[in-house]
């Protein structure tokens, strides 16, 4: 969910990145549809890691791909 | 989950533990500085401390993105969102930084529209779906975030998003590093550098380190068995008379970096000449404004902001912890007055800062041996 931040800290503002895998892609909009560890879905950009398949594993820092 | 579990290995960890116990000198004290507010709570959340051998000694550095943004820009943010029709947006543990006159937790009390998002492009959404307010989304991080932030600001000028603004306060890491660096009160033997920050730098930044001030450093991830070997790397070149950059995190930090986003950034970025950070005071250019080409996106340049300078109250020792030279017990008003309910500190804000995890996790007492959980 937007604004929710998971586990027992905000990994948006520390400096923490969560894996993810690639669910669908936009390759328009460069965005991607991905799921986190325990199944939750999130809207990623995926601008920096390209090109990115669908089952990829992304670390996902602040809703962006960046490794 | 793949690259998690496997870094997570007891028996693997122990073993690098009786690797770095039969590495040490047992005539010399080891004084190591985590960069990353990221590993500060992976160490105690797994006790990777207690792991260590008592001359092997980790400081805490300034890599927590919320720690350190100054009481002046909180209360600027707050001067924002009391703007008629504004929406400020920002991440979940910048709600609870205090300002002069309280949070953002506490101005949306009081009736201004501030609301936490996970990301940006969440932020460019609100935007989007209130095309009559205008939405200011409050910046922070390091150059871990930076990017995110970029890339949105690029798409909200490309889709013509007229009613979204960025209030910047993205920081860089190197310039408190070399101010640390040169701080005649901190003495230290080495770094475990900053790992997701060198996913967009790469390694190449921290050469001065050991270049010009005789360091060695070792980009490390931010699982239990990362951070064991990174300070065991940096052991064997302490004991070795090797002095260098070191990359543990190679399953996601390239020599490199990203760039890709450091292009974005250089698109869409510019230095600050001056910028302060708590407990730091003011550093050149150690973080980033919206360059001219994004000037229209700018918060600070469509509204007024105060930009007063607010000192720290005067019991925080946040400046102390942020510089490693104290430890969070040190700090008079640690777990009294200053806890995670009501901090007075940002270090006690985000469970990155020291303070939090230390807090969190138990450390009350004064010293490794003697600490104990309180109930």
């Amino acid at each position: 969910m937007p604004g929710e931040c998971h586990d027992d800290h905000c990994i948006t503002c520390g400096d923490v990145a969560e894996p993810m895998r690639v669910l669908r892609i936009d390759s328009e909009r460069e965005l991607a549809l991905c799921a986190d560890g325990v199944g939750s879905r999130h809207t990623v950009e995926i601008a920096l890691v390209q090109p990115v398949a669908v089952d990829d594993e992304l670390l996902v820092h602040a809703g962006t791909a960046i490794a | 989950m793949k690259y998690v579990d496997e870094f997570r290995d007891a028996e693997l960890g122990r073993a690098l533990a009786g690797e770095i116990l039969a590495s040490v000198d047992p005539d010399r004290h080891y004084k190591l500085m985590e960069v990353c507010g990221g590993h500060t709570h992976s160490i105690y959340k797994y006790g990777i401390d207690d792991l260590l051998p008592d001359n092997v000694e980790l400081v805490h550095g300034p890599g927590c993105p919320v720690c350190v943004i100054p009481m002046g820009r909180v209360d600027d943010g707050i001067a924002l969102a009391r703007e008629p029709g504004v929406i400020l947006t920002c991440f979940g543990d910048m709600m609870r930084v205090p300002g002069s006159d309280g949070t953002f937790l506490d101005a949306k009390a009081s009736g201004c529209d501030i609301r936490m998002v996970y990301s940006p492009l969440d932020a460019l959404r609100i935007a989007k779906e209130n095309p009559d307010r205008t939405v200011v989304f409050f910046a922070i991080g390091f150059e871990t975030t930076a990017p995110s932030t970029a890339l949105t600001l690029k798409r909200a000028k490309a889709e013509g998003v007229p009613n979204f603004l960025c209030m910047c306060s993205h920081v860089t890491i190197v310039p408190p590093l070399r101010a640390l660096l040169e701080s005649p009160d901190l003495r230290l033997d080495g770094f475990i550098g900053p790992g997701h920050v060198s996913t967009i730098v790469g390694v190449r930044p921290f050469e001065f380190i050991p270049a010009d001030y005789g360091r060695p450093l070792v980009t490390a991830g931010f699982e239990p068995l990362d951070i064991l070997h990174s300070i065991r790397m940096i052991l064997a070149q302490l004991g070795e008379g090797r002095c260098e950059v070191e990359n543990q995190y190679t399953r996601v930090v390239p020599y490199e970096g990203n760039v890709a986003a450091l292009r974005v950034m250089s698109e869409v970025f510019e230095l600050r000449p001056h910028f302060e950070w708590r407990g730091l005071g003011f550093i050149s250019q150690s973080a980033l404004k919206l360059s001219p080409a994004y000037a229209e996106l700018d918060a600070e340049l469509r509204y007024e902001v105060p930009g007063v300078r607010v000192a720290d109250p005067k019991a925080c020792q946040c400046g102390e912890v942020l510089k490693g030279v104290i430890k969070p017990w040190e700090c008079k008003v640690f777990g009294t007055a200053c806890t995670p309910e009501h901090a007075i500190g940002t270090c006690m804000v985000s469970p990155e800062g020291a303070c939090a995890a230390y807090y969190n996790y138990g450390r009350y007492a004064r010293t490794r041996g003697e600490e104990a959980t309180v109930a």
